[in-house]
């Protein structure tokens, strides 16, 4: 099956790749791009482990073809971090021990991230909506409500020391 | 999963084109999240995938007495409609139960429609406020009532050169109230054993002038519980009214036992949760009274 050229941003970056229309964004980034921070977990869309941002939302990177991606932005796991520092999402993953095993850890934390995107003082239901398609099988969620709740904290008093300058 | 082809048209036209040279063998992608798993199954093996996503079909348009989805609307772009929240209720229900988010991100209205599962979430409520499809091919299109184009599971009455462009669902009446009720597994990520959607409107006497009861996963299609609707018609509401229409709608249904739930089991719980969403639309239309 011929191949197709497919052009993208990944991480803030312009990629341009050639793949099968078969193939998905999950093995692309994978395989193609060498970003093997998200993770293969059920290749059907429910475990939420390959989840990326794909223009600005959350979506399972096993259920999108690679050509459906031409000329989108992906943010993957790779890409919380800015200039060395970690997200603090991924920061207070860390504190809390929000994992063990760490293979929803990926996914989990873009659906966390997204969240906190767009709402820096979520309720716990809404956090818990937010990992709704996000399973993980060791660790259990309530540390990762936490996590997110001390990343909400961190935030909003962020946001609140450059308003006071 | 093998797909030869792929291509993006820029517009409906091109796209239908696509559809009439090829017929079955070019299938219309949208969200794809159900899609995929079909070819990866080899239950479809398209020669060629046609993408909507440049055709700008996730267009919401309300008019007076008519609002107008694409069939690419997003069921996150339902949710993030104050219009749909206000008007249709028991859809904006029906997504936000529907998988979780990263699915809800991708997955579409023309899609949940398409497959044509006896379990799509979305297709009680549509049907409960009387949607009506539009099927385009090229040159012409039609328009049909959502209830008569499904013909058993994973089959409706779509010709091999139309696509399924639009969903159009008339205003309710002033006195309308809906429910929609999922029965899963679990609360996220779960394929329903039953669901469904009532709708009640009362004239200004307070007698029923208007009942749907749209039901899926409890027969070959989703289906309307009509003999239990007539039972509500021209009524006065009364729980006692309520449970002897729920009771009604058990006669009507036709599950079957598969991994998820048995016959009886889908059976029992028919009655059981038409007979609470028709409660809970009455405790609406009471609290839109008041509001009123």
């Amino acid at each position: 099956m011929a191949e197709m050229e497919i052009k993208f941003d990944v991480n803030g970056k312009q990629v341009r790749i050639s793949a099968g229309p078969d193939k998905t964004l999950l093995h692309v980034l994978r395989e193609n791009l060498g970003l093997t921070g998200t993770k293969d977990g059920c290749s059907s869309g429910d475990c939420g482990a390959c989840v990326v941002m794909l223009d600005d939302r959350p979506v399972n990177s096993c259920m999108v073809l690679a050509p459906q991606a031409e000329g989108s932005s992906v943010v993957t796991i790779e890409g919380l971090a800015s200039n060395g520092e970690l997200h603090p999402v991924q920061r207070t993953f860390g504190e809390t021990w929000a994992f063990q095993c760490g293979f929803c850890t990926p996914g989990m934390l873009v659906s966390c991230y997204a969240l906190l995107e767009s709402n820096d003082n979520p309720t716990r239901e809404e956090i818990l909506t937010a990992i709704a398609g996000n399973f993980c099988r060791c660790t259990g969620y309530q540390a990762v409500v936490k996590a997110v709740e001390q990343a909400a904290a961190e935030l909003r008093a962020a946001k609140g020391g450059a308003g006071n300058d | 999963m093998s797909i030869p082809e792929y291509t993006a048209p820029t517009t409906l036209d091109e796209a239908l084109g696509i559809k009439k040279e090829r017929g079955a063998e070019a299938r219309v992608i949208a969200g794809a999240t159900d899609l995929i798993l079909r070819m990866r199954d080899k239950v479809f093996s398209p020669s060629v995938l046609i993408d909507l996503r440049r055709l700008s079909l996730d267009g919401i348009a309300l008019s007076d007495n008519e609002m107008r989805l694409g069939a690419f609307v997003s069921l996150s772009k339902v949710l993030e409609s104050a219009e749909i929240e206000q008007l249709f209720p028991a859809l904006a229900a029906g997504c936000r139960e529907f998988a979780g988010p990263p699915i809800r991100n991708r997955a579409t209205l023309g899609g949940n429609i398409v497959n044509a599962s006896p379990a799509a979430d979305l297709v009680p409520p549509l049907i409960a406020y009387d949607a009506n499809i539009v099927l385009s091919s090229s040159g012409s299109e039609r328009v049909l009532p959502l209830l008569e184009f499904f013909v058993e599971p994973g089959k409706s009455v779509i010709e091999p050169d139309e696509i399924l462009t639009e969903i159009r669902l008339p205003v309710m009446p002033p006195c309308s109230a809906a429910t929609f009720i999922k029965l899963g597994q679990r609360r996220s990520m779960a394929i329903s054993l039953v669901n469904l959607t009532t709708r009640l409107s009362i004239d200004e006497s307070g007698a029923v002038s208007d009942a749907r009861i749209a039901l899926g996963a409890v027969a070959p299609v989703p289906m309307r519980a009509v003999a239990a609707e007539q039972v509500l018609l021209g009524q006065e509401l009364s729980e006692e009214l309520l449970s002897r229409a729920a009771q009604k709608a058990r006669e009507e249904v036709t599950p079957i036992s598969d991994v998820r739930a048995s016959d009886s089991y889908r059976l029992e719980m028919t009655e059981v949760l038409v007979r609470r969403a028709l409660l809970a639309t009455w405790d609406e239309l009471g609290r839109n009274a008041a509001d009123g």
